[in-house]
């Protein structure tokens, strides 16, 4: 190569030195290293801090006591009904979500149009850039309320309420991600099942999402991971009475869940109390079972691509060939299908159950007899009516939000501070706070995320270290962004004395959002066909310069997607910003990064729990968090719209 | 070759635009029944979108715009109410490249006859045997059918495509370079396979091998810059063409 | 056309980041990188309402407190107003934080060179920022407690505002008035059924504060006693929350400030041994209305400066006007 740049011209950019391609891959080891001694530390922080309980008060009585009153004299920490209200809030999340995110992501890339595509999914995304103080808002006005009426129950703060919010609030994440996952499969696949007469549902059903299943795997993980660890908007729909639902399909009983427990009582603890060690042992018991759920998926993800590829061993066990069989492979959706039952059943009686039941049973026998034109007939209608349901609710937030919000918007409101308390004045300087906060955090986690996703996919595809790695990834997504925020206080605050800081806010945002990044980015590089690089690597260049000009340019859409999610998730954050980075007013517009900031979600936040008389400014300030989203998504999605169309083959 | 063989895929006045750009240029071809016959020509002549017209594979174009007729056994494929996947299922395909899905080798021959409503296991049992002895892959396989079919080797997995194809059980078979992607050795298996499939099927090749269009047809098409030049029995064609352009491309003197 | 397609993707990829960074850019540099006040609308806005306050050619909606009154009468005080310049931060209790930030509005517009930021995140945090000195001023709903002694040895609280704490039910609740024993029976779950108090049959929702907040610490001391809560009581964690849950349930009972009874909520009159005591701000200075307690300020040592003229303003008559205009009680007022 040296002997060929004798003769032609001097190269440009073609300084192939080793040393600097190790270098090179280095730096990507070291980010993909910060991620796991990110949540190394955060693990050891909650421990720490958590041991004096265990020691105090043991452990088995924390984990199984059924009573939490951490105040009452003597005080209780058990926190086995919380552990029983997390799961099911977040199970019932994913019954959800699931269904509608997958029927829509399929619609997305499969049925819709080109014209219908690209409006409906910055609307879902737009979902994302919601900030969870307003989900909260809406889950206690609007859901709430309705759930209260239809089902005559005393509340309608309840488990079903958690669910609902969060299935929603996790929709945008599993739709994008499997979305992406879903166009990448190849087209020669669904070529080949349509030439043998395959119909397009068939098609979809048997080729397209079974070798799109590990990106739908990771975009359920993915938004599990915001069911779980989302705080703020499920504390203000459960009702957080700390009881195990009697009996436990009782969907209308309020439950308390882990984070939410943290939400309410991390502020006003006393620090140093046993109560402030029992949270930061129930914050430790939170991101076991992350942990745990995670481990969990990855296994049955691992299980059902060997099964789906055929990378298993020939003989089949005895679940594998039900599942396999034709005719048993409905076995999941009769155990959902059963479940509702007994669902409805504890909700209205012995009547709802036994007419639930004879749905389920002429559904069961109907629908396998189905002609395939009538059942892709079917399953296309119940898409369509997934896609409606999500841009319905979509559009009653929106609704709720902009027809309460428009009359505050004036020139004043935008370029004002807010006077008495934010019920008067504007929000410029929460305006101003919010777009360094949400700038500084992608700054911050783009480079690391990236960096870290083409170290797991270039450089070493599967070994020890990237599994923990992955592990590390998955743990942070699964992290209560609560969490992020009472470690960003104590490491970056008062460890490393930024103070509550504009910078301490970006960091811990910028963390929060790192995984999204990191997996998003994964998944695109994935995609991209090992062709292209072996194209690349074998014209001579340098595995950096492949990956820098021919396996990134492709992925761009993805990564942007994760950017795209990612920003309306640190926009709209309150929990991680509440002890970091925000005051509710100053005087002065923050002149560095170590000067706090006003923020638009923790005002909003503010106004919506301790200020009275501020409703109009309190949509008008949801409302301005959202157009601020969408005009930063806008740029992101003409920016990948371009790629899309460069890019298409 | 003394009896004229019917014919069952006919095109009339056939011209395809994507987009702006037109690909077919009044196509007009009549493919006789249980014979092979081969399309060739240079890159980009549009063989492969007339292939890809018998079974209406252009449909997954978006801006596709198709005028004239595609009949099968006389009926306009093209037709609204024409059922698209019955269509394929009779008129089936194998691709330039391998394309076997990620799933065993069992699943992928099964797969057909299953979107088709088979469910009884013997009678699955049975399809993938003969199929992957009518496509000369059993017994390479057949110790190995649960193995996933992306672990072949491309010649296997071609065969495997052919194999799928088969289990459908179609009336034609359409081949879109079906050796481009294959060693000589994979090439000769394919050939003679193609050769022992004019018992039971009608072929159509796409190919950029003249020597193997010769080798494996029965009729050869020529197609130039969208227009079909010329049309008649292998022999005839390679021998003696009728069309300037056709000698010139057949002896290598191209432009 | 292939060879351009790197070119131009990753052209777009730099302007994606070059769009992100220059955001960051004009957030955080653009409004400039020194410390003097910048003439965007933050200071604009505040330096502009104070003069046409003080001379009187706007009369503000919440009454008659115009500048010159107020010097006249902290003249004695040893609150100088105008005086105070630097920038301290107020961290704490979000019950306080309404009380403190339009204090910090007022005194800003007496102090032209004073910058008292105010955040909210719980009487813990203001505790702990008190303590560990992040902040100058912490606010706290409740008394120090033991622990927190113990950790930040120099930590005092001066009660700043009192606060009564006001039953309330939905507007179309029959009841009007509850008796301590009644309140007791309902958040022990002994009764749990509106009739069993008096009004029409229907189940009794239950809300409360979280176990943390000092509101609720506050109640089941003076309510409850030594009687455990009902296990199904829905908890929130702010009073915003516990009147948004219970304006819209007709069966729903709960307790907030005084500062957030309005006509979406019925306020009840509290039973004290057979008299009717009503929740109002003279029966709390008289007190007469049992349910009431102190917020507090949380300082660290002694507080000086910036900090102590706050604590000073608060104090005086203008802020305590400013604190009984937001609904909460006088601390230096007496019957």
């Amino acid at each position: 190569m040296n002997q060929a740049s004798s003769v032609t011209p001097p190269p440009t950019r073609m300084s192939s030195s080793p040393l600097k391609e190790t270098a090179i891959s280095i730096i990507w080891l070291l980010c993909a290293l910060f991620a796991v001694v990110t949540v190394f530390f955060i693990l050891l922080y909650l421990v720490w801090d958590g041991l004096p309980l265990f020691n105090e008060y043991g452990l088995w009585p924390f984990l199984a006591g059924v009573t939490w009153s951490p105040t009452f004299d003597p005080p209780a920490f058990g926190i086995l009904p919380l552990i029983v209200g997390t799961l099911l809030v977040t199970a019932g999340s994913m019954v959800v979500a699931v269904p509608l995110s997958i029927a829509t992501a399929i619609y997305l890339s499969e049925v819709a149009p080109y014209r219908v595509k690209v409006l409906v999914k910055p609307a879902v995304e737009l979902l994302a850039g919601i900030p969870s103080v307003v989900y909260g808002f809406f889950g206690l006005i609007v859901l709430v309320e309705w759930l209260r009426v239809t089902f005559d129950a005393p509340s309608g703060e309840s488990m079903l309420a958690g669910s609902i919010l969060l299935g929603i609030m996790a929709l945008p994440t599993i739709i994008s991600v499997s979305e992406d996952a879903i166009n990448s499969v190849p087209r020669e696949f669904r070529e080949g099942s349509l030439a043998l007469g395959a119909t397009r549902w068939q098609t979809i059903r048997q080729v397209v999402v079974p070798a799109a299943l590990s990106g739908i795997t990771a975009a359920i993980i993915l938004g599990m991971g915001r069911a779980i660890g989302e705080t703020m908007a499920v504390l203000m729909v459960t009702g957080n009475a700390a009881i195990i639902p009697s009996p436990i399909t009782n969907v209308l009983s309020p439950v308390r869940t882990l984070t939410g427990t943290l939400g309410i009582e991390m502020g006003e603890v006393a620090i140093g109390s046993l109560h402030y060690h029992a949270l930061f042992a129930l914050a430790t018991v939170l991101l076991v079972i992350t942990l745990i759920v995670n481990l969990g998926a990855s296994m049955i993800l691992k299980r059902l691509n060997a099964r789906a590829t055929g990378r298993a061993h020939a003989g089949r066990t005895v679940l594998e060939s039900i599942f396999r069989h034709p005719a048993t492979s409905a076995a999941p959706i009769a155990l959902v299908a059963l479940l509702v039952v007994a669902v409805i059943g504890s909700m209205g009686g012995p009547y709802y159950a036994g007419a639930a039941l004879l749905v389920v049973a002429v559904l069961a026998l109907v629908v396998p007899r189905l002609s395939r034109a009538r059942s892709q007939q079917l399953a296309f209608l119940l898409i369509y009516a997934a896609v409606g349901a999500v841009l319905l609710i979509l559009a009653i937030i929106l609704f709720d939000i902009i027809s309460k919000g428009l009359p505050a918007l004036s020139w004043e409101f935008l370029t004002s501070s807010p006077r008495d308390l934010g019920r008067e004045g504007g929000i410029f300087p929460a305006i101003v706070g919010t777009l360094c906060l949400v700038a500084g955090s992608i700054a911050f986690a783009l480079p690391f995320g990236v960096g870290a996703a083409i170290y797991l996919v270039e450089y070493q595809r599967d070994n020890r270290l990237t599994r923990t790695i992955r592990t590390g990834v998955d743990l942070l997504n699964g992290t209560p962004s609560i969490v992020f925020g009472l470690f960003g206080f104590a490491f970056l605050v008062l460890f490393l004395g930024f103070g509550v800081s504009m910078l301490a806010g970006q960091i811990t945002l910028g963390l929060m959002v790192l995984p999204t990044i990191i997996r998003t980015t994964e998944e695109a590089l994935k995609n991209v066909p090992q062709s292209l690089r072996e194209g690349s690597l074998a014209l001579g260049a340098t595995r950096w310069q492949t990956i820098g000009r021919v396996v990134l340019p492709p992925a761009a859409p993805g990564i942007i997607t994760g950017m795209i999610l990612s920003i309306g998730r640190a926009a709209g954050e309150t929990a991680p910003i509440l002890f970091t980075a925000v005051v509710f007013s100053q005087r002065y517009l923050p002149s560095s990064v170590f000067d706090p900031v006003m923020a638009l979600p923790y005002h909003l936040f503010i106004l919506t729990t301790n200020v009275p008389g501020s409703e109009t400014n309190k949509y008008g300030t949801a409302l301005v968090l959202i157009m601020l989203v969408v005009a930063i998504y806008a740029v992101a999605i003409v920016v990948r719209n371009r790629y899309h169309t460069t890019m298409r083959l | 070759m003394a009896t004229i063989p019917e014919q069952i895929i006919e095109t009339r006045g056939l011209n395809l635009w994507y987009g702006p750009c037109q690909a077919l240029i009044d196509v007009s071809i009549s493919v006789p029944a249980r014979r092979v016959t081969a399309l060739i020509g240079p890159s980009g002549c549009g063989k492969s979108t007339l292939l890809r017209c018998f079974n209406r594979m252009n449909d997954l174009v978006s801006d596709c715009r198709i005028e004239g007729t595609v009949s099968y056994h006389g009926t306009d494929v093209n037709d609204s109410a024409y059922d698209v996947v019955e269509l394929r299922k009779r008129v089936g395909m194998v691709f330039q490249k391998p394309n076997p899905f990620p799933k065993t080798i069992y699943d992928n021959v099964a797969y057909g006859p299953r979107v088709h409503g088979e469910k009884d296991r013997a009678k699955l049992d049975e399809i993938v045997e003969r199929s992957l002895r009518r496509a000369a892959l059993w017994d390479e396989a057949k110790d190995r059918l649960g193995d996933s079919a992306l672990g072949l080797s491309g010649g296997q997995q071609q065969r495997l495509c052919i194999a799928r194809t088969l289990a459908v059980e179609p009336d034609v078979i359409l081949m879109d370079e079906p050796c481009s992607a294959l060693d000589p050795i994979a090439t000769a298996k394919i050939e003679n396979l193609i050769d022992d499939l004019k018992e039971h099927y009608t072929v159509i090749i796409v190919t950029h091998n003249m020597q193997q269009a010769s080798r494996v047809s029965d009729y050869t098409g020529f197609m130039y810059l969208g227009e079909l030049v010329e049309f008649g029995e292998t022999l005839q064609v390679f021998e003696a063409p009728k069309e300037a352009l056709t000698e010139r491309y057949i002896t290598g003197r191209f432009g | 056309m292939s060879s351009n397609h790197p070119q131009i993707t990753i052209a777009m990829l730099a302007t994606a980041i070059v769009l992100i960074g220059a955001l960051l850019v004009a957030g955080c540099t653009g409004t400039g990188g020194t410390a003097t006040p910048t003439p965007t609308a933050a200071p604009t806005t505040l330096t502009t309402t104070a003069p046409t306050t003080a001379a009187g050619t706007q009369v503000t909606t919440t009454g008659t407190t115009v500048a010159p009154t107020v010097t006249a009468t902290t003249a004695g005080s040893t609150y100088i107003p105008g005086a105070s310049t630097g920038k301290i931060s107020v961290t704490g209790s979000t019950t306080v934080l309404p009380i403190a930030q339009k204090l910090a509005e007022r005194f800003m517009e007496l102090n032209k060179n004073a910058d008292v930021q105010i955040s909210g995140g719980g009487s813990g945090v203001g505790v702990q920022s008190a303590g560990e000195k992040t902040a100058e001023i912490g606010m706290s709903s409740r008394e120090l407690k033991d622990a927190e002694k113990t950790k930040y040895a120099g930590l005092k609280a001066v009660p700043m505002a009192r606060d009564g704490i006001v039953v309330i039910v939905h507007p179309s609740n029959a009841i009007t008035t509850i008796s301590l024993e009644q309140i007791k029976n309902i958040y022990t779950g002994k009764a749990v059924n509106w009739k069993d108090v008096g009004s029409k049959a229907q189940p009794i929702v239950v809300i409360g504060r979280d176990s943390a907040s000092g509101t609720r610490e506050f109640f089941t001391e003076k309510i409850l006693g030594k009687n455990a809560t009902t296990a199904s009581m829905l908890e929130k964690n702010s009073n915003g929350a516990v009147k948004s849950s219970i304006s819209p349930n007709p069966g729903a009972i709960g307790y907030v400030g005084l500062g957030y009874i309005d006509n979406s909520v019925k306020a009840l009159n509290l039973s004290v041994n057979g008299t009717e005591v009503q929740p109002t701000t003279e029966n709390v200075v008289k007190g007469t209305y049992p349910l009431a307690r102190n917020l507090y300020y949380v300082t660290n040592g002694d507080a000086t400066g910036l900090a102590k003229d706050f604590i000073d303003f608060t104090l005086s008559p203008e802020g305590q006007k400013i604190v009984e205009e937001e609904g909460f009680v006088s601390i230096t007022r007496t019957a």
